[in-house]
């Protein structure tokens, strides 16, 4: 259905398939993998198929789409970045409970794409840089990247700064004690943890304008919540430059969230002692799926085997 | 000028250390061993206090103490409502609620109660100086992602603030004025932000939250965990065993004992070295966090507690902390001197004794699980 609507599309705008250099599609929880863009290849498709991914998830389906243009169109199909990029170092895995391994997920796409066009104005090439770059979304992951690498990042579906709709990490023993003390299901606790934790458990909202508004009318509770926010933020970022070991060359503010001066204020006052800062506000994701194909096409950079 | 004489006992779980010290210096250390047989016929810990009163008359009448010499008697602080740092003088309100174990359990409320039971027969004040519920926490930092679960400062506040009074005149300020990060490495580690002289945000060590550590599991994926609670493979009492003693180091390794664990690492033992290194990292990070929150306006890091004896890991956490601030090292710790300090300070007229005040129970907010 989809991919009729897609095609339908590309006619209205008089976008000939002829004409096209490459398709890329969105890259989904897929296995670990090294960060940079991918060749579609056959055996990514049977494990899509077989469900051999770390969770379905409609971007899955992004790959299957690019493909099958792609194939028409006679053109390579890539994806860029998924969020199961994984290049931790072994002991950014270990947690204080052996089956409970850290896994790295990561809003890799804008994380990395921002990471790039820093580079790009800072005149100088990713793989001799250290960065931490902090999307500020729905959810928040706070990555350093080494030498374009990607060594550590909070899970943002469990741990680090709460957000807008997350609750990033909790004590351990009470979370547990509210685990079994019979107020909530297996659900219902899952949906505390991500879409109705942080921001919107306490305000009802994750519309950072709007909590904003409240902020300037004078809301209390609102401005404690939304500043505790930003603290976490810059705790986080505090801790990964220990993990760069201080070296860092620029820390970048990404992300929707990056939008809000107020939020952004609070988090530079707090870390602008690592690093500059420097605000690269939204995200374009499809802007940075196109940098990651284009980067591949003019040989900047190869692609990687799934 | 009047010299005072300060008795000090700090109850632990299978022992009991007595000092005895002259103004600032110490003149009687001893600690008692309790076997497991005689405390097993205690239900409750409060049911040892005459026990233990017991053989700490008879450690001071042995070192050929007369006990009617002391000026006043500190005990160590145990689980009590929060409370600003400081000295207290134990009166009735603290009394009943270590008594019961109101707040908590633990081998710590002893202290204070024992103390006070020998102050009122020899009509001397009785003291605690910080005890672990000492809280000084900013309001931004008790927020967490989740409304009811409050983050709660319950840490090892008397050896931190000791190490961090005692650093701030090594660097010629009051402890008032200098902005420290205080690390404090045993069995559990804290990792305490002191923003001129308050605890503005620390790691509860007591409830998995920081780095892991030797016996202890710090911050977990949260998600995870939900999905061990709910996977009805342990009850709450076997997951709470599995969390608090038993995570960290000793459940990687089977030890919680950093020599051992050394010496594997020394035969070549690959994932050994893996652990201790992840523990130095997650300290490290904690660090990091706690730079964040004093705004990179750092004086010190000080590392504390037994595991600041290793030069080893006190070495990687350098490598990547030294960027931040200067590193003091400040090893083991030193809890009767601790004591007998703020008791000191009180009896010179340096300090005022802070007076704890019964709190109705349904504010309570501390739990220890």
């Amino acid at each position: 259905m989809r991919k009729v609507d897609i095609e339908k599309l590309l006619r209205e705008k008089e976008v000939s398939l002829k004409s096209l250099s490459a398709v890329v599609g969105r890259g989904g929880p897929f296995k670990p993998l090294e960060s940079g863009t991918y060749r579609i290849v056959e055996n990514l498709l049977e494990d899509i198929k077989a469900d051999r991914v770390q969770a379905e998830h409609i971007s899955n389906i992004g790959v299957l789409l690019a493909h099958d243009i792609a194939q028409r169109a006679g053109v390579p199909a890539f994806f860029v970045d998924p969020v199961s990029v994984d290049e931790f170092r072994p002991i950014a895995r270990i947690s204080g409970v052996p089956e409970l391994e850290r896994i790295s997920l990561i809003h890799t796409l804008n994380v990395k794409a921002t990471a790039h066009r820093a580079a790009r104005d800072l005149r100088r090439s990713l793989s001799d840089m250290n960065l931490i770059v902090a999307h500020l979304g729905g959810g928040i992951s706070i990555c350093p990247i080494e030498k374009g690498r990607l060594i550590d990042v909070n899970n943002a579906n469990e741990e680090g700064p709460f957000s807008p709709e997350r609750s990033g990490s909790l004590p351990v023993s009470s979370l547990v004690k509210l685990c079994y003390s019979g107020k909530f299901d297996y659900s219902e606790m899952w949906k505390r943890l991500i879409g109705n934790g942080g921001l919107v458990a306490y305000l009802g909202s994750n519309d950072s304008i709007e909590i904003e508004k409240r902020i300037e009318e004078g809301d209390e509770e609102a401005k404690l919540v939304y500043e505790a926010m930003a603290y976490q933020i810059a705790k986080e970022i505090g801790a990964m430059a220990t993990v760069l070991k201080g070296k860092v060359d620029v820390i970048l503010l990404t992300g929707g969230l990056a939008h809000s001066a107020m939020l952004v204020n609070w988090v530079k006052e707090r870390v602008s002692f690592i690093a500059p800062v420097t605000v690269y506000a939204g995200e374009n994701e499809m802007e940075s799926l196109a940098m990651g194909a284009l980067r591949v096409l003019k040989g900047e950079e190869k692609a990687n085997i799934y | 000028m009047k010299s005072y004489r300060i008795l000090v006992i700090n109850p632990g779980s299978t022992s009991t250390k007595v000092a005895v010290f002259e103004d600032k210096r110490e003149i009687l250390m001893t600690s008692i061993s309790h076997t497991e047989a005689d405390l097993q016929q205690f239900s409750t810990i409060s049911g040892q206090h005459s026990f233990r009163l017991t053989f700490i008359e008879e450690a001071l009448i042995k070192n050929g103490f007369d006990i009617k010499t002391i000026d006043c008697v500190v005990g160590r602080g145990g689980l009590l409502h929060p409370v600003p740092s400081g000295t207290y003088r134990v009166n009735e309100a603290m009394f009943r609620d270590l008594k019961k174990g109101e707040w908590g359990e633990h081998a710590a409320n002893l202290g204070g109660a024992i103390a006070y039971h020998i102050g009122q027969e020899l009509g001397i004040p009785a003291y605690i100086v910080d005890p672990v519920v000492v809280d000084e926490l900013g309001p931004v930092a008790r927020i967490t992602g989740m409304p009811e679960l409050e983050r709660k400062s319950l840490f090892h506040a008397l050896n931190q603030k000791a190490v961090a009074r005692k650093t701030a005149e090594d660097l010629g300020k009051k402890y008032e004025e200098a902005n420290l990060i205080v690390v404090h490495m045993g069995g559990g580690i804290s990792v305490g932000a002191h923003e001129k002289g308050r605890v503005v945000d620390v790691n509860n060590a007591f409830d998995g939250d920081g780095p892991f550590a030797p016996e202890r599991a710090g911050s977990l994926p949260a998600g995870q965990l939900v999905e061990l609670c709910f996977s009805g493979k342990y009850t709450k009492e076997e997951l709470k065993k599995r969390l608090v003693g038993n995570a960290g180091m000793v459940a990687h390794l089977g030890t919680n004992d950093m020599r051992k664990c050394k010496k594997v690492m020394k035969d070549g033992d690959t994932r050994a070295r893996l652990i201790y290194e992840a523990m130095a990292y997650q300290v490290a990070k904690e660090i990091g966090s706690c730079a964040a929150v004093l705004k990179g306006k750092i004086d010190g890091i000080i590392l504390t507690g037994g595991l600041s004896y290793d030069e080893a890991f006190v070495n990687m956490i350098r490598d990547r902390t030294q960027w931040i601030a200067r590193i003091f090292i400040s090893p083991g710790e030193k809890e009767m001197e601790a004591m007998a300090l703020g008791g000191f300070r009180v009896c010179r007229g340096e300090d005022e004794a802070r007076v704890y005040e019964f709190m109705r129970i349904e504010r309570r907010h501390l739990e220890v699980v």
